[in-house]
C-alpha cells in the first residue's frame, strides 16, 4: 500500500499568504473572513426550469492599461472597483491579469478555465438548465470586507433580482 | 482574495433567498469563510472552471457544480472534483512559498509589491 505524497493536499493558501507577507516585512497578518453561521436556501425549482446567474471576478479587457495576458505579470492597473454587468448572449473578452492566480503553472490562455459562460450556454441548449440570466456580473476584488459586504454584495443581489435569477454560480479566479 | 470576495457574496445572496454554488480552487479560504455550496477543484489558481484547452474537463466541472447546487443537503457542503493537474503534485509546493525563495527573491518581491500597491491605490482613489 502506497500513500500519496504528504504535500499532495489542497494548498494552505491562508498560511502561505501569512508567511509570505511576514517574510516580505509586513507585520500585522491579514485577518480572513470567518463566520460560524452559514445561510442556506433550498432550490425552489429544478435546475431544468431555473434561470441561472453567473458572477465572475474576471475583468473586461481594457485597451491602454498595459499587458493583460495571456501570461501577463500582475497588473493592478487592470483592476475595477465597481460591479459591472454584460450580456450572456455572447462571450465577452475577460482577463485575469489583475488578480493573483498561479502564474508559474498556468498562463491564462483559455478563458473557459475561469469563466464558464460558453459551457453554460451549451447547458441551456441541452436543457440541463432552464435559462441563463440576461446578464453576467463582475465582482470587484480589491476591497475591504466591509465594502464587499455592504456595497458590492447588495448591488449584486439587486442585479440578480432584476434579472429574475433563481440561482447563482460564482467563479473566483 | 477572489475566493474570499465571492464567498462573502454567496453568503449574502443565499441569506436573501438565492441559492448559490461556488466553483473554486482555494479550499481553505472558502471553507474558513463558510459558504452554502462549494465545488473544489484541486488545480492551480486560475482554473476554477476546469483545465485549459480541455473541453471535457470544463464540461465535467460545470456538471459537478450543477449537481452540488441541486443536491447539497445542508450549508458548508464541499465536494472535491476528482480531476487532477497533469503530471505530479509538485506544483502545489510553489505558490507564494517563502520556504522556496532566496533572500534576494524576497527583497525583489517586496519591491514589486510596493509598486503594485501604489498603482492599485491611485486607481482606487480615482475610481
Amino acid at each position: 500500500m502506497e500513500f500519496a505524497p504528504e504535500h499532495d493536499v489542497p494548498i494552505p493558501y491562508m498560511q502561505r499568504t501569512r508567511d509570505y507577507y511576514l517574510a516580505l516585512g509586513y507585520g500585522n497578518p491579514y485577518r480572513w473572513a470567518h463566520f460560524d453561521d452559514v445561510p442556506f436556501t433550498p432550490l425552489a425549482k429544478p435546475l431544468t426550469q431555473a434561470r441561472v446567474a453567473l458572477i465572475t471576478t474576471a475583468a473586461p479587457y481594457q485597451p491602454g492599461v498595459g499587458d493583460q495576458g495571456p501570461g501577463a505579470p500582475y497588473n493592478a492597473a487592470a483592476k475595477f472597483y465597481k460591479v459591472y454587468s454584460d450580456t450572456t448572449e455572447t462571450v465577452p473578452d475577460l482577463r485575469i491579469s489583475h488578480v493573483g492566480y498561479d502564474r508559474k503553472h498556468t498562463r491564462a490562455e483559455d478563458p473557459n478555465t475561469w469563466f464558464p459562460l460558453a459551457k453554460l450556454q451549451q447547458a441551456v441548449k441541452s436543457g440541463r438548465i432552464g435559462a441563463l440570466a440576461p446578464r453576467f456580473h463582475g465582482a470587484p476584488t480589491n476591497r475591504s470586507h466591509r465594502t464587499t459586504v455592504e456595497t458590492d454584495a447588495p448591488e449584486l443581489l439587486r442585479r440578480c433580482r432584476e434579472d429574475g435569477a433563481d440561482v447563482a454560480i460564482l467563479v473566483p479566479t | 482574495m477572489c475566493h474570499q470576495t465571492v464567498s462573502l457574496i454567496a453568503r449574502h445572496l443565499e441569506a436573501n433567498g438565492i441559492p448559490t454554488v461556488i466553483m473554486g480552487c482555494a479550499r481553505d479560504i472558502v471553507e474558513h469563510c463558510g459558504v452554502p455550496r462549494f465545488l473544489f477543484s484541486d488545480l492551480p489558481l486560475g482554473n476554477s472552471a476546469g483545465r485549459p484547452f480541455d473541453a471535457e474537463s470544463q464540461a465535467a466541472t460545470l456538471e459537478l457544480a450543477l449537481r452540488v447546487l441541486e443536491s447539497a443537503p445542508a450549508a458548508r457542503t464541499t465536494v472535491q472534483s476528482p480531476q487532477r493537474w497533469p503530471e505530479d503534485a509538485s506544483w502545489k509546493l510553489d505558490y507564494s512559498n517563502v520556504a522556496r525563495m532566496t533572500p534576494e527573491e524576497i527583497a525583489e518581491k517586496r519591491k514589486e509589491f510596493d509598486v503594485v500597491k501604489a498603482v492599485a491605490r491611485s486607481k482606487r482613489e480615482g475610481a
